[in-house]
């Protein structure tokens, strides 16, 4: 794990605005580049060990009792990954290496039944628009407070709720040619995993589709919504680049909540690596206290 | 075309859900569990996963 070598000043409050904003980006440069093999192997490894379950419960080998919390954690492990790559954290366009990026972003999200590019595009907007009630296609996922989340989750899930379809509707908002193939590829995938779920449910295998896809997803969704979401958001009233984005100290720890207690990092410089964010934070934590950042004791 | 198709269905898809996906495995758990209600546990199956399928589409959630 990297650590900074910027010597920071004793009295942060007696610099200026934009002396602590080229500090701050001094700090920050040091985490970004190099490959991330971590999220790569995370993102493959993930959906190898996923998709191995399928035949080993169907052949009788693997008891659906000791697949069903594997699935599940494959479904929570499955979206992070590719969310390195919506950042281009892998590898950049033109880049060498840029096919691994799209790689491991199409691969990594398909138990999760998300496209890459629509995650992709409807994440980019929730950064642009964090908190905005209008714009941010996550708002829906702002909740007074843990329970709250949970059951607002479970909401937005429902057919006819307007905040499940939010990502729906800010592609439809962005029109572009690739957000308009974004919604066709979703429909697409929509569709296929419900044929599969059908098909396997009526060859005598409902049990097997309940419990390593359908269940595992529905759980997942609502940890992903709590901790990607919810938490470092919260309470989701603020705009603006200091403001919108807080740290928070899990019950569950770091590794529990996926390394979102430093999700604030992330918002500022999307483009240092999950694993790198924790180093960044400590780096940076007097920087955010000058700034007046919400830092929850941690 | 493609959305004259798509519209109906996606708007019917609880339901649908409930036929393709619930009913089965409705079924799979009463065999499984060894339940006998006097009828055969796909019909059991079928009518849970419609009717709370049928319920979804109208009321547009499921709980």
């Amino acid at each position: 794990m990297n650590t900074s070598t910027v010597t920071l000043p004793d009295n942060l409050s007696a610099l200026s605005s934009q002396e602590l904003m080229r500090l701050e980006k001094q700090i920050a440069d040091q985490f970004m580049g190099g490959l991330p093999w971590g999220s790569i192997c995370w993102g493959l490894g993930n959906l190898v060990v996923w998709l191995s379950l399928w035949p080993l419960t169907l052949s009788g080998i693997l008891p659906l009792w000791i697949a069903f919390p594997i699935a599940t954690l494959n479904v929570m492990l499955s979206y992070l990954p590719s969310h390195e790559a919506q950042h281009r954290i892998i590898a950049q366009e033109g880049d060498k290496l840029f096919w691994l990026n799209e790689l491991v972003g199409n691969l990594s999200t398909i138990p999760m039944v998300l496209p890459y590019e629509v995650a992709r595009l409807t994440h980019l907007e929730h950064h642009k628009h964090t908190n905005d009630p209008e714009l941010d296609p996550d708002i829906g996922t702002k909740a007074k407070g843990p329970w709250h989340s949970i059951l607002n989750s479970i909401r937005n899930r429902q057919p006819g709720s307007k905040a499940g379809a939010a990502y729906g509707a800010t592609l439809q908002r962005l029109g572009t040619p690739a957000a308009e193939r974004a919604g066709l590829i979703a429909l697409v995938f929509q569709l296929s995993y419900l044929a599969i779920l059908f098909t396997l449910a009526w060859t005598g295998h409902a049990l097997v589709a309940a419990l390593i896809w359908w269940l595992p997803r529905h759980i997942a969704q609502t940890y992903i919504q709590f901790y990607l979401s919810w938490a470092p958001h919260h309470p989701g009233t603020e705009t603006g680049r200091y403001r919108n984005t807080r740290s928070f100290r899990s019950v569950v720890g770091n590794i529990g909540s996926m390394g979102m207690q430093f999700h604030i990092i992330h918002h500022l410089y999307p483009r240092i690596p999950l694993m790198q964010t924790p180093a960044a934070y400590w780096a940076l934590k007097p920087v955010l206290e000058a700034r007046g950042c919400q830092l929850d004791g941690l | 075309m493609i959305r004259a198709i798509l519209g109906p269905l996606m708007k019917n898809m609880p339901f649908l859900f409930g036929i393709g996906f619930l009913a089965p495995l409705t079924k799979e758990v009463l065999v499984l569990s060894h339940v006998s209600l006097g009828v055969p546990p796909l019909a059991i199956g079928l009518v849970i996963g419609g009717t709370w399928g049928a319920f979804a589409t109208w009321k547009g959630r499921w709980i």
